[in-house]
């Protein structure tokens, strides 16, 4: 391979532009729409743009309110799980959605992606399961996508294998846009706060066009989504 | 900035040959192309899609607002990232191997690819999956993979799959590359894989689910595309719509990441605003169902690489820097001037005979090469209509740089055959000095009614019609014939004859003048009309030539991005205005804060 000095060099001698005047001349961009864009909305309206967006995406838009949360998540399973969920560890998220007893006394019991059980181990359980529920960071109204940072307890495939799938989302962390959550994670990645090799944003189903471009929805990744909004955390 | 814009290339500084592998199918053009035509359903299919999708991405650019200020933003990301390109790449590069990744550079297509082949040998991998990726077509990775013994390569994308099983067809298309096979064509390859379903693209599909499933769980090694390298966190951003490159890249435990070295954005900030833009011009939705940021897994984490590695590959896009093909470089692989283009609606992807189809085809192929050895034909293979240039996302001039490589072509290499030099040179004499001008006016329509012809009769009204040309003059002639370069035209279409002399514009105008003059009063008050009628028209100043926004009038490499001032914001409308607001930085921390946890 050619060595990396060698390579960057003959870049800068073929375009004529020495090597390192980046830092005198930082990118200052020529407008400001990607933060101006559907700004000032209120929670409720980012709620209702949503809501209409996530027909086109494939999505099954619900909310619910705290109390009302382990009922619709029983709902959920009863129609898509077969015996078979998956769930993440994550402590922290079942507490703050107030569904820590809910989890315990699941019947039949779950499975788990569980943190230092491996690839295999975890990659197998997600495909074996026929439905999972999975916490999302945040909901980005305008296209209706979800945002979703590996965790030891969610991993990748988790979002992938299960057939049915449920982010469950809290009202207050819907943004307008996708501009919105990266100014989130930038920082915060760059700077350790959030640890994690593999950002993940989702936008309803998997879905292709390969054939005669007629849309087929549900290709490699979940055949259906749900999302679950809860209104009054 | 090089006079001559293809002399100074890689192979002639390094003696290192690019893009090498780009050229597929019969080297003739015209073969090619009758090839291409010959394929009905293909032809059909595409005019299709081209339709399809200009609804579909009009409207997601609607939604968004303001577009051409978006496009702005973009132009200016893209021309900045390539103007410090090899900063932006050795910062990447640094921050995948703090993140445990690894980074190659290959100056061409054979580096890349012996790298990648000696790895899966050391690897030992067995079982690969390859989402789509373009840049891995350049470099003829899959032929290569395919002769190490024992490895297995899975195309896992499902218009890729479905060219795999057609013994490696070639794509068509960027984005949609199987779009020259029908649902009967799937059906028959799915059988060799034991499908026994029927057409329905549903059914089709749910079976490539169940297949390639199986190979996501047994693939030791992924191979991988970049839509965009973020340098400041080392990360690697993919979308696909299939989920198809997050399940090989969760599942494999070795990654390897293909770019080409000019996919690189600042921070994951410019990289959403790439997404936004890419989406919306490529499918014609804001975003696609999966859009990933990746490295190297961490330690706690369960699935992801271990082993991560980037090839960054030049083959041959240097070629375009410090040259007035450097706008090329911007570009973000959409497609859609794929989309636009009449000629690629004509003669498919597989006319060109590049692995890059369509106006980018047109212009990159031959600099990746460094020459027009393979390629001389591309450039021609445009109408200039300009439609490329003006979906363009991220600005670049390409029906401008078509021209400039005619122009390099037969100015600095003089690659003109003896015919075309010869029209060329009557054609220069003819229309540069104006007697002669003047004189082809007049015989114009005497010289052409020789091989003149008059139109087929129609039963009902009785005139006399030719198939194609409409404005015939009274007496009906048309040209469904002409000598040399000019029956090009009249190959796929008929031509109306040149009027008679007495008859024509410029005879028609020097009357209409003199009338209006004489019924002035002369030639001064006709003068003071004309003046009077321009002064009450608001928009005569920009018609008369003082503003000029048309897209002809943008110059290669005379436009400049400037940065507005820290107080310069948007409206809601897009529209300048000076406004006391502070710094940029500020702003946008501002709207970090607007999501933060409650």
């Amino acid at each position: 391979m050619t060595d990396r000095e060698t390579f960057l060099n003959y870049l800068a001698e073929k375009s004529g532009r020495p090597r390192h005047q980046l830092k005198d001349h930082p990118l200052k961009p020529v407008n400001d729409l990607p933060e101006t864009t559907m700004s000032g909305h209120s929670q409720d309206e980012l709620l209702e743009i949503a809501r209409k967006n996530a027909p086109a995406v494939h999505v099954d838009f619900q909310t619910t309110d705290k109390a009302g949360l382990p009922a619709a998540l029983d709902k959920f399973i009863a129609a898509k799980a077969d015996g078979k969920l998956l769930l993440p560890t994550d402590d922290e998220s079942y507490s703050a959605f107030g569904l820590t007893g809910w989890r315990d006394g699941l019947d039949p019991k779950p499975s788990f992606w569980v943190p230092g059980a491996g690839r295999k181990a975890n990659i197998d359980t997600a495909n074996h399961s026929e439905a999972a529920i999975g916490f999302a960071d945040m909901l980005c109204a305008e296209s209706c996508t979800i945002t979703a940072p590996t965790t030891p307890g969610q991993g990748r495939a988790f979002h992938f294998l299960p057939v049915h799938y449920l982010s469950v989302i809290c009202k207050s962390r819907i943004v307008a846009r996708t501009r919105q959550a990266m100014d989130y994670y930038e920082p915060r990645i760059k700077s350790g706060e959030i640890k994690t090799s593999n950002l993940n944003f989702i936008t309803g189903t998997s879905s292709t066009g390969d054939i005669e471009m007629v849309l087929v929805v549900g290709v490699h990744g979940p055949l259906d989504m749900t999302y679950l909004v809860v209104e009054d955390m | 900035m090089s006079t001559t814009q293809m002399d100074d290339t890689m192979f002639r500084r390094t003696g290192q040959k690019t893009g090498t592998m780009l050229q597929y199918g019969d080297p003739n053009f015209v073969n090619r192309v009758h090839q291409s035509t010959a394929d009905k359903f293909a032809h059909g299919a595409i005019s299709s899609a081209q339709d399809a999708q200009w609804v579909k991405r009009e409207t997601a650019r609607a939604e968004l607002g303001n577009w051409e200020g978006w496009r702005d933003l973009s132009e200016q990301i893209r021309q900045h990232c390539v103007r410090y390109l090899p900063d932006y790449l050795e910062e990447f590069s640094d921050n995948v191997e703090k993140r445990g990744g690894h980074v190659f550079f290959a100056q061409t297509d054979v580096e890349a690819r012996d790298f990648i082949t000696d790895l899966v040998k050391k690897k030992q991998a067995h079982k690969i999956v390859k989402p789509k990726s373009m840049v891995t077509s350049e470099i003829g990775l899959d032929k290569a993979l395919l002769k190490i013994d024992g490895v297995k390569v899975t195309e896992t994308d499902l218009a890729e799959f479905i060219l795999e099983l057609d013994d490696w067809d070639e794509p068509s298309h960027l984005v949609f590359p199987a779009l020259h096979k029908n649902r009967d064509q799937v059906q028959k390859l799915f059988a060799k894989l034991g499908y026994t379903g029927d057409n329905d693209p549903q059914h089709e599909a749910r079976f490539s689910r169940k297949v390639l499933r199986e190979r996501f769980l047994e693939a030791d090694m992924s191979i991988t595309g970049c839509n965009f390298a973020v340098a400041d966190q080392g990360m690697v951003n993919i979308v696909t719509n299939e989920g198809n490159a997050d399940l090989s890249m969760a599942i494999a435990p070795t990654q390897v990441v293909v770019m080409g070295m000019e996919r690189i954005v600042p921070t994951l900030r410019e990289a959403e605003t790439m997404d936004n833009m890419l989406v919306r011009s490529a499918v014609g939705t804001k975003l696609t169902s999966y859009c990933s940021f990746v490295s190297p897994k961490l330690p706690d984490e369960a699935d992801g690489p271990e082993d991560f590695y980037v090839v960054i590959v030049d083959n041959g896009r240097s070629n375009a820097l410090g040259t007035e093909f450097e706008p090329i470089l911007q570009c973000i692989r959409c497609a859609s001037c794929l989309n636009v283009c009449p000629i690629y609606r004509n003669i498919g992807g597989k006319g060109y005979g590049s692995v890059y189809p369509g106006p980018i085809g047109a212009v990159l192929s031959p600099l990746l090469q460094g020459d027009y050895g393979d390629f001389h034909d591309l450039p021609y293979a445009c109408s200039l209509c300009s439609a490329c240039t003006a979906t363009c996302p991220v600005k670049i001039p390409l029906h401008e740089l078509i021209l400039k490589h005619r122009e390099v072509m037969m100015n600095d290499k003089h690659m003109g055959d003896l015919i075309s030099d010869t029209v060329m040179k009557v054609v220069g004499m003819g229309t540069g000095h104006s007697s002669l001008f003047r004189t082809a006016l007049t015989f114009d329509h005497v010289a052409m009614n020789a091989i003149a012809k008059k139109g087929v009769k129609d039963p009902e009204t009785g005139t006399r019609v030719p198939d194609t040309a409409k404005n015939l003059d009274e007496n009906g002639k048309h040209e469904e014939w002409m000598p040399f370069v000019f029956g090009g035209w009249t190959k796929v279409r008929d031509l109306p004859e040149p009027p008679a002399h007495s008859k024509n514009f410029r005879t028609w105008f020097n009357k209409r003048k003199k009338s209006q003059i004489a019924e002035a009063g002369g030639e001064d008050a006709f003068r003071k009309t004309q003046a009077d009628i321009l002064a009450k028209n608001p928009n005569a100043p920009k018609a008369f030539g003082t503003y000029d926004n048309s897209v002809s009038a943008r110059k290669v490499g005379r436009e400049q991005t400037t940065p507005l001032s820290d107080a310069t914001v948007p409206t809601a409308l897009g529209s300048i205005e000076e406004a006391g607001v502070g710094d940029y930085a500020d702003r946008a921390k501002g709207n970090a804060d607007n999501g933060k946890k409650d």
